[in-house]
């Protein structure tokens, strides 16, 4: 048992930082440090897909017979980290990161041949369809009805949630094809044309004023058989498994490592509220202090269920603990950040930003006018997003739910 | 000890109460706040016409009612309740209070202005380098001939890009001091960056190179300034605690409602005992919201010390208050409360952003902390 890393651990990192330093365009860098949220532009997440598709590294984690890496646990790590610290944007998670692993693990063989290696280059985006207005964290109580006609399923009803609607071409989402007695049983994980007819969809704006989430309205939408993954009737066995994947797919610890470190960088150079450097200020380096332990701390157990997952085990429910662990932190540090920012922090400049989407009701000045910095500027409209990291994939009130029974028999 | 309110008082809350239950609509000023004017002239003119708010608490040789902090309380509450992002607090309170302890012609009049609806009046403190220390200022106001000449910067004045007047804070040989200037004829030698805030209010950076003001724009005392702005400051941060008090109350009963309604696993949401046990947090922290309100108000006339104490403690308490009421108003109402659809979005950015208005939570923490030293 050890953490040091071997002599090809650390050539493979020099191999990463020196890919990215070559790759990284520096728009592509200033894309991936000024997001406001999870999400990065759709734009400039797609080119760096593309970037690194043509490496061969836009999917590590898929098995390699699909186009992954024949990386080890401690290689994906690095990967992650070097890319986050690096600034690039981040990928979407819906196709590689979720979607895929299900089609891996469900798919018929014309699924797999379909839409993987278009996953892969962007040609295929997803989005995806889980939440209705009436089943939010009760996701098995989903209503929107799926008739089977031949060899179609006709879907109406309306997804929520739906992020990046506009931009995606297929989505991945549940309908209901029976009612019985357990409403778990009667859904079906269907893979849906976003161009089919019928297909209504409304921009939700976000307290941030950006548009990524949308409500995405199905009036007679026809989805062939072709498109259910797995059986019919069976979809809710192929939600569980990927919503463990949605959960815990990935390490957030460099993500995390990277927000920690701008704000002791940028803290140096801040005024404290008490006179002095924001660095000095002792409240402000305690409170610091104590989300980098966390997060050094969530790395080490992150790194045991990613290893616990390269031999072969389902996370289960450590995605649900790494879940809450690392999205609670996540909005320590957005506070944190709010708090450095000072009274600029209270500015709204998305303009200096790059938001995952566009912004309503706003005007850039016209002279580009920033009052202050970039960080300063992103800082509440990160705080705002995070707000949503207690709230999707299961808010954190259903995961703890999860945990209790789980791990804990209660 | 009397907890209560006075008729008038009474009258006061009830009267605003039903002005913006009636004309005050939510959606209406963030379209004006966003892709209007910024703010709702008519509604001010409301205020001063048929309410008489804006000269409840100055006095009566202004045209005012003679009013005190009370007063200011139970307003800037039901300001707090409606949302309202016309500039009460930062015209009314912080430069009311400036301009009536700095007196002179020029002051009262302006004062009589304000009680009329007539003037908008911003502060301009914060300088790039000062932080949240006001005392900390750079801009320079040298005197040159029968005139003062400004240089320097300031940034977030809130208000500012709505303002008739504004006062500005600048150093002279003798010290701190306060310069009024009417912005209308401030043509040459500043340079105004206006922008929205987060919560929907309007405020500007400024930058003054060679601004040259009459030696009468200089208000009280030269070098006199800080015991009144430091003051006006302590005015304001009661003034937004109760306005806090106002948003938290609607955000509490807006949640309570929400989560009886929201049916999830085939009941209502509120029936699950962790989100009752949230939402009882919610209420205690209101509840001393609503105390820590009283200890600042009723130490607003104090003196100085027993005055910045009881402020400082109020503003943190509230200001801890505002984070957890609207974080959790926000993940109890789930996606929906993330969005600009319902109130609860637009209340969350304002209990945000008041966190840092007037000294944040750490700073009157820390200003509590250097005077209760042994």
């Amino acid at each position: 048992m050890d953490l040091a890393w071997s002599a090809t651990d650390s050539a493979f990192r020099d191999e990463v930082r020196a890919f990215l330093q070559e790759k990284l365009t520096p728009e592509l860098r200033l894309a991936g440090r000024l997001m406001t949220s999870v999400y990065a532009d759709h734009d400039a997440s797609m080119e760096w897909q593309q970037i690194l598709h043509e490496r061969g590294w836009a999917a590590p984690a898929w098995p390699v017979e699909y186009g992954g890496c024949d990386w080890s646990l401690t290689q994906h790590y690095i990967f992650s980290r070097e890319s986050t610290l690096a600034g690039a944007p981040s990928l979407s998670p819906m196709g590689i990161r979720m979607v895929a692993h299900a089609i891996i693990k469900f798919g018929t063989d014309a699924q797999k041949d379909f839409f993987l290696p278009r996953i892969l280059t962007g040609e295929v985006f997803f989005c995806q369809g889980y939440s209705e207005p009436e089943a939010g964290s009760d996701l098995a109580a989903l209503s929107m009805a799926a008739v089977d006609d031949g060899d179609d399923l006709v879907c109406t009803g309306s997804k929520i949630w739906t992020t990046h609607a506009g931009e995606a071409n297929w989505m991945f989402g549940l309908v209901r094809t029976s009612r019985s007695a357990k409403k778990q049983q009667g859904i079906t994980f269907v893979l849906i044309d976003m161009t089919s007819p019928g297909i209504q969809i409304r921009p939700l704006v976000m307290t941030s004023g950006e548009k990524i989430q949308n409500q995405v309205f199905f009036d007679e939408v026809r989805v062939p058989k072709a498109g259910v993954l797995g059986q019919i009737d069976d979809g809710w066995t192929v939600a569980k498994y990927l919503l463990e994947f949605e959960r815990g797919g990935g390490a957030a610890s460099p993500a995390l490592q990277a927000m920690a470190e701008e704000i002791a960088a940028v803290s140096a150079k801040a005024p404290a509220p008490g006179g002095g450097r924001l660095s000095d200020d002792p409240a402000f380096a305690r409170k610091l202090a104590d989300a980098r332990i966390r997060t050094e701390v969530l790395e080490i157990l992150e790194y045991r269920v990613l290893a616990a997952v390269a031999e072969g085990k389902n996370p289960g429910a450590a995605s649900s603990m790494l879940k809450v662990l690392a999205t609670e932190l996540s909005q320590s540090l957005t506070e944190l950040a709010m708090e450095a920012a000072g009274p600029r922090g209270r500015v709204y400049q998305p303009h200096a930003t790059w938001p995952g989407g566009p912004v309503s009701d706003f005007e850039p000045p016209p002279d580009g006018y920033v009052s202050g910095d970039a960080w300063q500027a992103v800082a509440p409209l990160r705080y705002f997003n995070d707000r949503a990291g207690s709230i999707y994939a299961g808010s954190n009130e259903i995961q703890r739910n999860i945990l209790a029974k789980a791990v804990l028999g209660l | 000890m009397d907890f209560n309110l006075s008729n008038e008082q009474e009258l006061l809350r009830d009267g605003l109460g039903r002005f913006l239950s009636t004309r005050y609509d939510l959606e209406k000023s963030r379209v004006a706040a966003k892709t209007g004017a910024g703010w709702q002239p008519d509604i001010w003119r409301g205020f001063a016409d048929e309410l008489g708010i804006l000269g409840a608490a100055l006095p009566e040789d202004v045209g005012g009612i003679g009013g005190g902090p009370v007063e200011v309380m139970v307003i800037a509450d039901a300001l707090g309740h409606a949302l309202v992002v016309e500039p009460y607090v930062d015209t009314v309170v912080v430069a009311g209070g400036l301009l009536r302890r700095a007196g002179g012609p020029a002051a009262t009049a302006l004062l009589e202005k304000v009680v009329a609806g007539t003037a908008i009046v911003a502060l301009a403190a914060a300088e790039p380098g000062s932080g949240e220390q006001w005392q900390d200022v750079s801009t320079l106001a040298d005197r040159d001939g029968d005139e003062w000449v400004l240089s320097g910067s300031k940034i977030v004045a809130m208000s500012a890009p709505l303002a008739t007047h504004l006062l500005i804070t600048a150093r002279t040989s003798g010290g701190l001091s306060l310069f009024l200037v009417e912005t209308d004829s401030a043509t040459s030698g500043i340079e105004t960056h206006n922008y929205r805030t987060v919560d929907d209010r309007r405020a500007a950076d400024l930058v003054f190179d060679g601004l040259r003001l009459p030696a009468d724009a200089r208000l009280g005392q030269d070098g006199q300034a800080w015991p009144s702005l430091t003051q006006a400051r302590d005015e304001g941060a009661a003034a937004i605690c109760s306005e806090a008090v106002g948003c938290m109350r609607k955000v509490l009963a807006d949640t309570v409602e929400y989560c009886k309604q929201r049916q999830q696993f085939g009941q209502p949401i509120g029936s699950f005992q962790v989100l009752q046990h949230r939402m009882v947090d919610m209420y205690m922290e209101l509840e001393q919201a609503v105390a820590a309100v009283y200890l600042a108000v009723l130490n607003l006339e104090a003196e100085p010390n027993a005055r910045a104490r009881a402020v400082s403690a109020a503003k943190a308490t509230v200001g801890r208050a505002a984070r957890f009421i609207g974080q959790q108003a926000v993940q109890l109402h789930g996606g929906m409360g993330m969005t600009e659809e319902l109130a609860i979005g637009h209340y969350f950015k304002r209990l945000t952003a008041l966190q840092f208005e007037f000294g944040s939570t750490d700073y009157h923490v820390a200003r509590y902390t250097e005077l209760t030293k042994a």
